[in-house]
């Protein structure tokens, strides 16, 4: 077991306080890195913006996600009520103004729809639910939720390379740098 | 992320003014009123026009005033809730709530009882029968009533004639039951108490908060003192608010038919309230921006939490003006659905079917991406347009009370009217609109644009959400 090859994950860097991990967030986003993410046991105000991020494409799928339910609601309500098994309530008419009725269906439902979008489209962009993550096989990565801040450069960013990388989160104030294997 | 702010970017005197940015403007909204009061005044007594335009006056004045009552609201939310991200925006709603009181001057046409018979009928019938009573009693007697007493005997008054007309078969005997029965509500004395004690109150607790305020401007020794009784203060004026903004709404606006009642009337009248006034403060914002003021202590994300906050109340509108309608319309009681056959029949069906898309659905998707509520250049047409929208729900509220009504009292004409009386809709919103203007303006230029000694103005200026 010993003589396997390992892949390796990347750098793992700690830093002594939320500000110098901010510091360092803008450091290693300015170094032009992708592949990287900051460990915290708190959310940290602005930290997206030093680590460059972009909005997330999320509010885009709910959008639609809510649209499917406002329509699903409509069609329910219009296809049974109106064209199939038309119900006549207090003379009401049957037609498309008996929407009104079914308002708070097409309401729920849009909600429900929106609400079940954000879950799993969340879920799905997160890569989650998953098993086991490569930084666990860092003993020090165990105080991130306790009082460890930490950023972790992937191998695979196309920028990494074993010395530069490893000077990068030094020179951003990275302590105790540690090279992660993924345990087979 | 842009440079924090600090105490030292903060002007020791604060920001105020200056005036060549608001005197003009403040000199044109004066004239602009002062000529529309002098029509005003015409119409009002003009025997051709002034039906009509009493219903105008009311519209431009319930439009403008929940304008104020909304920036009342913020201010006061602001306070309770120990906000902190407003600070440097809540001089403007100080400034927007503070017009509420002036209003009491827009109020006093609808104190003239002449203009009051076309409006409210419960009004006319209370005369009729006080004035037949004092008749009566002369008569009696033979001696000179005293009307207080006289108007005291007006509830059982309505009484007999009900139980008169109801033995003589005339239709409308279960109307003047009706005045009977809400008499202890809706009666000449009250109703004018009401009206002043709205003023008082509510006027009097603006005052007193804004007052609070600009105090904290010149302190030398600037504490939490005033943070802390400005919260304390303002959780005994919410209620105080809530009572007023609501019964504004009923006593001006559904005392119009007053044989209609919907319990989500003041509700509805409030959402419209807060819509509103976030719009106006998103355009007084950027205005004042665009002239260089704020700029250090404001930044793109008031206008994101602005924009949220308008947007949360375009759902809020629609969540409680369809709730209102579909409760009715499902229900199908006789005395509820007569607002709703007024307004869904004729041309006025037009208008109301436009409201859930063109006040609801449109806003709510414009404003939906995060950069529609940061940009100013979408985030101004928006709140316009908002405004616009919103002045047609109030004219469908209040104007087609104006037209032939379904049930009018027995004898008495209706109110046809065959001219142009949107004429005095355009003139009575001029008016008032120049009037709340200039107040407006007025109350910037009287004090700093930003409470610049609060404790907790850096807070606000450094927000990011």
């Amino acid at each position: 077991m010993s003589t396997s090859v390992k892949r390796v994950y990347g750098y793992l860097a700690e830093f002594e306080s939320a500000s110098a991990l901010y510091k360092g967030a803008e450091k290693v986003r300015d170094a032009g890195f992708k592949k990287w993410d900051c460990y915290s046991p708190y959310p940290i105000h602005g930290l997206d913006d030093a680590m460059g991020l972009r909005r997330s494409i999320l509010p885009y799928f709910v959008f639609f996600g809510g649209s499917t339910g406002l329509l699903t609601g409509f069609s329910l309500a219009y296809i049974t009520q109106v064209i199939i098994y038309p119900t006549i309530v207090q003379a009401k008419p049957a037609n498309i103004f008996t929407t009104a009725a079914f308002f708070p269906i097409m309401f729920e439902l849009t909600i429900l729809f929106s609400g079940f979008t954000v879950l799993f489209c969340l879920l799905g962009l997160m890569g989650l639910p998953r098993l086991n993550h490569p930084l666990f096989a860092s003993r020090q990565f165990h105080r991130s939720t306790d009082d460890g801040f930490f950023i972790a450069v992937e191998a695979r960013d196309p920028n990494f390379s074993a010395e530069d990388t490893k000077a990068l989160l030094e020179e951003a104030g990275g302590k105790n740098i540690e090279l992660v294997e993924e345990e087979d | 992320m842009a440079h924090n702010v600090t105490s030292k970017d903060i002007p020791l005197n604060g920001e105020k003014i200056d005036a060549k940015h608001i005197n003009r403007p403040k000199f044109i909204a004066l004239i602009i009123f002062i000529i529309g009061a002098v029509a005003s005044a015409f119409l009002f007594m003009n025997d051709t026009w002034k039906g009509g335009f009493a219903y105008s006056w009311v519209f431009a004045f319930m439009f403008f005033i929940s304008i104020t009552l909304g920036g009342a609201f913020w201010m006061i939310l602001h306070h309770v809730t120990n906000s902190g991200w407003g600070v440097s925006v809540r001089r403007l709603m100080e400034n927007l709530g503070f017009v509420f009181p002036f209003f009491a001057i827009i109020a006093i046409p609808l104190m003239i009882p002449s203009v009051q018979n076309d409006l409210y009928e419960w009004m006319d019938m209370h005369r009729d029968i006080t004035a037949a009573d004092v008749k009566h009693n002369a008569e009696v007697s033979g001696e000179e009533y005293v009307a207080p007493s006289a108007y005291a005997g007006a509830g059982h008054a309505l009484h007999h004639e009900a139980e008169v007309t109801h033995a003589n078969g005339v239709e409308s005997d279960h109307y003047a039951h009706l005045l009977h029965v809400k008499y202890w509500y809706m009666n000449l004395p009250f109703w004018l108490g009401r009206v002043i004690g709205f003023f008082v109150l509510l006027g009097g607790g603006i005052y007193i908060l804004r007052k609070i305020s600009i105090a904290q401007d010149t302190d030398p020794n600037p504490g939490c003192e005033r943070l802390i009784k400005a919260r304390q203060y303002s959780c005994i004026i919410m209620p105080i608010f809530a009572v007023v903004a609501t019964f504004i709404a009923l006593d001006f606006m559904m005392a119009l038919d007053y044989k209609w009642f919907s319990t989500m009337y003041g509700v509805y009248f409030f959402a419209g309230c807060a819509l509103n006034s976030m719009a106006v403060l998103i355009l007084t914002l950027t205005w004042l921006r665009s002239k260089g003021y704020l700029k250090t202590v404001t930044s793109k994300e008031h206008y994101h939490i602005m924009g949220k906050l308008m947007h949360a109340f375009v759902i809020f509108w629609a969540y409680v003006s369809f709730a209102q309608f579909m409760l009715i319309w499902y229900a199908n009681i006789t005395e509820e659905t007569s607002y709703f056959l007024l307004r869904n029949s004729d041309q006025w069906w037009v208008w109301s079917l436009s409201l859930p898309f063109l006040h609801f659905a449109v806003p709510f998707v414009l404003l939906l991406p995060h950069y529609a509520k940061k940009v100013t250049k979408i985030v101004v047409p928006i709140c316009i347009y908002i405004l616009i929208m919103h002045i047609v729900d109030l004219y469908i509220a209040v104007i087609a009370e104006r037209g032939p009504s379904l049930t009018t009292k027995a004898g008495h004409p209706e109110l046809f009217v065959d001219h142009a009386a949107y004429l005095g809709d355009i003139v009575a919103f001029i008016t008032v609109g120049a009037f709340f203007v200039f107040m407006f303006l007025r109350n910037i230029s009287s004090a700093n644009l930003y409470p610049n000694r609060d404790p907790r103005l850096l807070e606000s200026a450094n927000l990011h959400n």
